[in-house]
């Protein structure tokens, strides 16, 4: 039959096709003289909708982009203490170098925050002890002094971080082999990760986290978090300010308007080798957040501009607010604000589950009662959570998240 | 190893429900299917006592299913509806005459009064004349806006109070990926919604199957032995849906209950206030419910009849350079024919 209604068209008319066309399509030239700055350059960066320039002319640009998310939206007070997390991807490096040279920069144009570097340990079981990547955190911290590196294990409590030069690599205990689902094990993960870092950020007495995602990741956790049932509490996933961490830290994502090519080009430029480790938790079965992975991955090589339209639209979302009159409440797990009515969508998932318990004793009067109640009752049983934190306490083999 | 049936009614399971993963009896699951439809329309306030109810019917699976289960509800429950099937014709060949003797074989199942109403009498055009002179590449922008007029035109002739459409679960997930997919944060508010239009000069649409599954959908009318047409139409399928579509069956395998989380995202999503919102009145040309002036479906129309097709298709200010390039090549003709009159 044709599936084709009201929604499939846009105000446009027909524009409702997918315009094909990979992002990848800039390219480093060789020797050539600057569009920007006329000096004849031994590497050009010639970017899509721009003209090829010299690496310090692409440098001054991309550099500006970082530093115009912090002081259009002005959320960085002057002398700020700010933790920045590194995972050992290209993104995370490139937000590493930009804040080094935003600190050496005179005294007019300086950032003026002092920055503190975190690398969470968070390999899987495949990943042995070896292969923790110290050497070139060691080297980074010498390139990059005078910040001051730590790190802390994933299954530690925040208390337990330490100085890069104190470490010493311990086993792992893995905190997410009680789950029936590779995508509930993910989102604890992540949540967890979170909660981490807020813990290690009091710890240190930073108030502000910096985190490197840049817009096509940010494409992929907003399709993940509508796919995990966090529609609520989306729009602070992917923002620029995430205020959920503990002790009033705030989160950040200065780069997240960069784009993947800007970043492979920065990396190209100041010669950065990213070391993040094999994600391997796709050899753990299928997730929803590997298969929006691979989905948006898929998009960026053939289809770029929807990557970018669905970046774009997760900034047309607004944080939901409290209630004026009514006390907050916040989910004990992820810290997003909960609602204070029953959704018809949650109430049809619990009937569901509900009615499949009766079957055609459903027809019997005095069911429909016992149903209800049956169905209210499961519903408040975990009302300190939000819908996804109790999908993922539904999948915990026993105990509680918290 | 046979399997008891969930709902303890002392039967063997012959079927694992989608939805939820239960094991049940044909008859359980008939029931729980059966009673979920009537939660969302007795929780939703779908219909009133003595209203008179449009179901939107194609013939396919959604839409028989609806009717049959709209008809057994109403007279189990005692709803006081007056159900009458709505069909539209569009006129394709092989495909909307074949699914029409479906409807008029639900028409006599079912006791229910039935109205055809085609493009051809509504528009003077038939899908396959419009395929010939547009091509096969927008033909569906024709097809689904004028659709869409089509039931309202069909609902007001009938006197209807609303029209209840077989969306299922699966449609309005879908949907909303589609509509983030391609950033359309105007119809992403409004796609979730049970219940569309409905005010003063409008009349309302409402989705009962909104929480269906499309698996027990099927699982249904293939269980009940209801008769359905399943032939997709002879003409292109949509892109943007298509991508959003393969996409939720990919996250449904690994986890069945995406579907209603995705709805419920698409439910709590809010938006920015600098984030324009297009009002939805009426058309000035056609009087029916359009968020342009004129609607869609009298600018395609127009295009039509002035052996423009394309003129809906695309930015408006595109259709308006066109219209102005054909009034002006026309003044030119008529003064010409004025020259050799005076001679």
């Amino acid at each position: 039959m044709c599936s084709i209604g009201e929604d499939d068209f846009g105000d446009e008319g027909a524009t409702h096709t997918m315009l094909s066309g990979s992002s990848a399509t800039g390219s480093v030239l060789n020797a050539g003289s600057c569009n920007k700055c006329g000096l004849n350059s031994q590497k050009l960066y010639k970017l899509n909708f721009r003209m090829a320039e010299c690496c310090e002319c692409f440098l001054k640009y991309v550099r500006h982009k970082f530093r115009a998310s912090l002081g259009a939206a002005k959320v960085l007070p002057r002398n700020s203490e700010v933790l920045l997390v590194i995972d050992g991807s290209s993104e995370s490096l490139v937000l590493l170098d930009m804040l080094h040279s935003a600190q050496t920069l005179n005294t007019f144009k300086r950032l003026h925050c002092n920055v503190r570097v975190l690398y969470i340990d968070a390999r899987c079981p495949a990943i042995k002890e070896e292969n923790v990547p110290l050497k070139e955190l060691n080297e980074l911290q010498r390139r990059y002094s005078p910040f001051e590196f730590y790190i802390i294990q994933l299954d530690r409590e925040p208390q337990s971080v330490q100085l890069l030069k104190d470490y010493t690599v311990r086993p792992l205990d893995s905190i997410t082999n009680e789950f029936n689902s590779s995508t509930s094990r993910q989102d604890y993960a992540q949540q967890k990760r979170k909660f981490l870092i807020g813990g290690v950020a009091v710890q240190l007495g930073c108030s502000y986290v910096f985190e490197p995602s840049i817009s096509p990741s940010l494409a992929t956790q907003l399709l993940t978090s509508v796919a995990l049932g966090r529609g609520s509490s989306l729009a602070l996933d992917v923002a620029l300010l995430d205020d959920r961490l503990q002790g009033d830290v705030k989160l950040l994502r200065p780069l997240k308007d960069l784009t993947e090519q800007e970043v492979q080009f920065y990396v190209h430029s100041q010669d950065l080798k990213d070391f993040r480790l094999n994600d391997t938790s796709h050899l753990t079965g299928d997730s929803l957040q590997s298969l929006t992975r691979d989905f948006v991955n898929n998009l960026q090589l053939n289809y770029a501009s929807t990557v970018s339209t669905v970046f774009r639209t997760g900034d047309k979302i607004a944080a939901k607010h409290n209630s004026q009159g009514i006390p907050a409440s916040y989910c004990v797990f992820c810290q997003s604000l909960l609602d204070t009515d029953i959704s018809d969508t949650l109430l049809a998932i619990e009937y569901s589950r509900a009615v499949s318990e009766i079957g055609v004793a459903l027809q019997l009067e005095h069911s429909s009662d016992v149903l209800e109640k049956r169905v209210v009752e499961r519903l408040n049983e975990r009302d300190d959570m939000c819908h996804a934190c109790r999908n993922i306490q539904a999948d915990l083999n026993s105990g509680t998240l918290i | 190893m046979p399997i008891d049936c969930k709902a303890q009614c002392g039967n063997r399971a012959s079927l694992k429900r989608p939805k939820t993963g239960d094991a049940l009896c044909k008859a359980c699951f008939f029931a729980a299917f059966e009673a979920e439809i009537h939660h969302t329309i007795i929780s939703s306030k779908l219909f009133r006592r003595g209203e008179k109810v449009a179901v939107a019917a194609s013939g396919g699976k959604d839409s028989t299913v609806l009717a049959h289960v709209l008809k057994l509800l109403n007279e189990r429950h005692n709803y006081g509806l007056d159900l009458v099937l709505l069909s539209i014709d569009e006129g394709i060949t092989g495909y909307r005459d074949d699914s029409l003797e479906t409807v008029k074989k639900n028409r006599d199942d079912y006791q229910m009064p039935l109205k055809i109403l085609s493009y051809e009498e509504l528009y003077g055009w038939t899908m396959d004349r419009i395929v010939a002179q547009i091509g096969r590449s927008n033909n569906c922008t024709f097809c689904g806006v004028f659709r869409r007029q089509a039931l309202d035109r069909g609902a007001k002739l009938l006197g209807v109070d609303s029209i209840a459409t077989g969306h299922n679960a699966d449609d309005i997930a879908e949907t909303v990926l589609m509509n983030i997919l391609r950033g359309d944060t105007a119809r992403l508010r409004r796609c979730t919604n049970i219940r569309t239009g409905g005010s003063e000069d409008t009349i309302s649409r409402v989705k009962p199957l909104k929480y269906s599954y499309e698996k027990e959908i099927v699982m249904y009318a293939h269980y009940k032995k209801l008769v359905y047409f399943s032939t997709e139409c002879v003409f292109a399928p949509n892109a943007y849906r298509g991508h959003a579509r393969a996409f939720l069956k990919d996250l449904e395998k690994v986890r069945p209950s995406v579907i209603m989380d995705i709805i419920y995202s698409g439910e709590q999503l809010r938006f920015k206030d600098t984030v324009k919102n297009p009002v939805r009145g009426i058309c000035e040309r056609c009087g029916f419910v359009s968020s342009q002036q004129p609607c869609k479906a009298c600018v395609l129309l127009e295009g039509l009849n002035r052996g423009l097709p394309k003129l809906g298709i695309g930015k408006k200010s595109k259709g308006e350079r066109m219209i102005a390039k054909q009034n002006q090549e026309l003044a030119l003709r008529e003064r010409a024919n004025l020259v050799k009159n005076d001679f």
